[in-house]
């Protein structure tokens, strides 16, 4: 378990104030904070980069504040991966072994790199490999240590979009398969929604909120945390029914259907950004590819600029951004009902 | 090239660099043409003459090497470590560049001399003498010299990405480690470099060399002592047996830092 206490951080233009958390064996625990929050010089003082001001890093029930680096057993991923240019990919992996008593290190190694599919690359070097897999080979060269906790900043930034959303849900699969207590930092909301067991929002040098990514996403503390965590609706179920990779998910008795593999029985948490969701009048319902239709009653209606914040009760809450001109259109009013739709593509599932 | 611009002011400084590079290769040139071949043969057989060139090669390979011992290690303090006075240091390592050579040589008689400090001390517990020795050219050659090895590897480590070397540190290596298998291996380029410019300058010196030790000679005091003993004629010839070896060293040591002499040495 890692434990960080009334951690005070200055250093340059970076003031760090009361930082309190608690990681639990085997978490991922997220940091969400738009940039320029001093979100990396919270990791680079945990990992030993720095000396704290104030307060303690306590590892597995040990003082950390005054080991180096090389001592404290915690990984780190930087956000271009930092791999050595003058190595190979299995050298890069294995840099680390001679340094600690790793059990079984040739059978790990294949172990990992079969896991992260880098097998077929590790003659090559860094200069030769894409984002995607330099991202891999720093995660395998940290895992092979088998570290007490790893830190990530903001690992998936630097990828181009397609590869980082496959990515972003691999990782999670690989940290909890592992079982590594992880450490990240992002100013992605939906990167902190699918990867974190637990979120803590940053502002202005102190973590403002912490919970469940669905009580970060639902009930922010302050305004602060609401505007920038979005207003992305999360939704806690439990899968029904499982066929063709399309999943039922009981949501307070409401069925919603999504695209996923996850197996009958099972928790989740939906999120469904609000511009994917759309309304339409209740006696035009007309048939529609998306797969998820309910009737729902306007709760509120608040105007920002060109378009409308809706919220609804389906059942469940739901939250829509839809253009002034639609709500004009269609004469949508509070307290009526409307058809609420979206796509069964347009779920984002997280396993729990 | 499909747009192609040409302007004057590429022809003029090209004219302008062309007369410097020939400026360097005339006299080497003219030199060679100017060699009568029996007394070329006399003096490259001269088992004095091949001393001194001996010397000279070697003595600054030693120097050259004493130079990276000790350099590199304040290059790498000094690329990575912000401290008082870092400035002050920094244009102490550069003194020697602004320090006429032979008072260069009169300064370490002072220190190295039979009555400077260290020259006794070497004296009373090795029975070791710097004036008239070849432990004397090496410190000449060294102190003239270390500012280039000093330079080029503080380049070399500046220019290596500090984030390897704490993504090393949080693998378990201790900060030896992380300078014997990231940092050195990452900026060898700078030190080699260093390394043969330091060994070009040592080769070279003559005025803080002739003050500590005219005999043993190496070999631009040969070519002196030839010169003012019997004429430009033979002390040319000395010259250019020195220059051929010189340049070869040079070709030798630059394709081994830079693996081809086409290649520049900065990227």
């Amino acid at each position: 378990m890692i434990e960080i206490k009334d951690l005070d951080i200055d250093l340059g233009e970076f003031r760090l104030r009361d930082v309190n958390l608690s990681i639990d064996e085997g978490e991922i625990f997220v940091i969400l904070g738009p940039s320029g929050a001093g979100k990396t010089v919270l990791l680079e003082t945990v990992v030993g980069f720095f000396p704290p001001k104030r307060g303690s890093i306590i590892l597995n029930g040990n003082l950390a504040n005054d080991l180096p680096p090389e001592r404290r057993n915690i990984g780190f991923i930087f956000q271009d991966y930092a791999l050595f240019p003058h190595l190979t990919v299995r050298e890069n992996i294995l840099f680390g072994t001679r340094y600690r008593q790793i059990d079984d290190v040739e059978e790990k190694f294949d172990k990992i790199v079969t896991t992260l599919s880098i097998n077929n690359i590790l003659h090559r070097y860094s200069k030769t490999l894409s984002g995607g897999e330099q991202q891999r080979v720093s995660l395998a060269r940290a895992l092979i240590m088998e570290p007490g906790l790893l830190l990530f900043d903001e690992p998936l930034s630097s990828l181009d979009e397609r590869v980082r959303e496959g990515l972003r849900d691999e990782l999670r699969i690989i940290l909890k398969k592992m079982k590594q207590t992880s450490l990240f930092v992002t100013h992605d909301q939906t990167e902190a929604l699918v990867i974190a067991d637990r979120i803590g929002v940053m502002y202005d040098g102190r973590i403002v909120q912490i919970g469940k990514p669905e009580e970060i996403f639902n009930t922010p503390v302050n305004e602060y945390v609401a505007s920038f965590v979005g207003v992305e609706t999360v939704l806690e179920g439990k899968v029904a029914s499982y066929l063709d990779g399309l999943v039922v998910v009981d949501v307070n008795r409401v069925k919603i259907e999504v695209v996923a593999d996850v197996p009958v029985g099972e928790r989740v948490l939906l999120g469904i950004r609000p511009e994917n969701v759309t309304l339409s009048v209740v006696r035009e319902r007309k048939s529609s590819s998306a797969r998820n239709n309910f009737i729902a009653k306007v709760i509120k209606l608040t105007p920002l600029g060109a378009v409308v914040k809706v919220n609804l009760d389906c059942g469940f809450p739901l939250v829509a951004l839809i253009t002034k001109q639609s709500v004009e259109e269609i004469g949508l009013e509070e307290k009526e009902e409307a058809v609420v739709s979206f796509k069964a593509t347009a779920v984002h599932v997280i396993r729990q | 090239m499909k747009f192609k611009r040409v302007n004057a002011m590429y022809y003029i400084f090209s004219l302008m660099g062309g007369l410097l590079i020939l400026f360097i290769l005339l006299p080497i040139l003219r030199s060679f043409l100017a060699q009568t071949p029996s007394i070329l043969i006399k003096e490259a057989t001269d088992k004095g003459v091949q001393e001194a060139i001996f010397n000279s090669v070697f003595l600054a390979v030693v120097s050259a090497t004493i130079a990276a011992l000790f350099g590199v290690p304040l290059a790498y303090i000094l690329a990575r470590k912000k401290f008082f006075g870092k400035s002050f240091i920094e244009s102490i390592v550069d003194l020697p560049l602004a320090i006429p050579h032979t008072v260069a040589g009169i300064l370490l008689l002072f220190v190295f001399g039979r009555y400077g400090m260290v020259g006794v001390l070497f004296e009373r517990f090795f029975s070791l003498r710097f004036v008239g020795t070849k432990l004397g050219i090496i410190v000449a050659m060294l102190f003239v010299s270390l500012p280039f090895m000093v330079n080029y590897a503080r380049e070399g480590f500046e220019m290596v990405d500090v984030r390897l070397e704490q993504v090393a540190s949080t693998l378990g290596a201790t900060p030896f480690e992380v300078f014997r298998r990231v940092s050195l291996p990452l900026a060898i380029r700078g030190v080699l470099t260093g390394w043969v410019l330091t060994w070009a300058r040592a080769i070279s010196e003559f005025g803080a060399v002739i003050i500590l030790a005219y005999h043993p000679m190496t070999a631009p005091i040969k070519v002196y002592d030839v010169f003012t003993q019997l004429d430009l004629k033979h002390s040319s010839a000395v010259a250019v047996l020195f220059l051929v070896i010189c340049l070869a060293g040079f070709v030798i040591f630059r394709f081994l830092a830079f693996g081809g002499i086409g290649k520049s040495g900065k990227r």
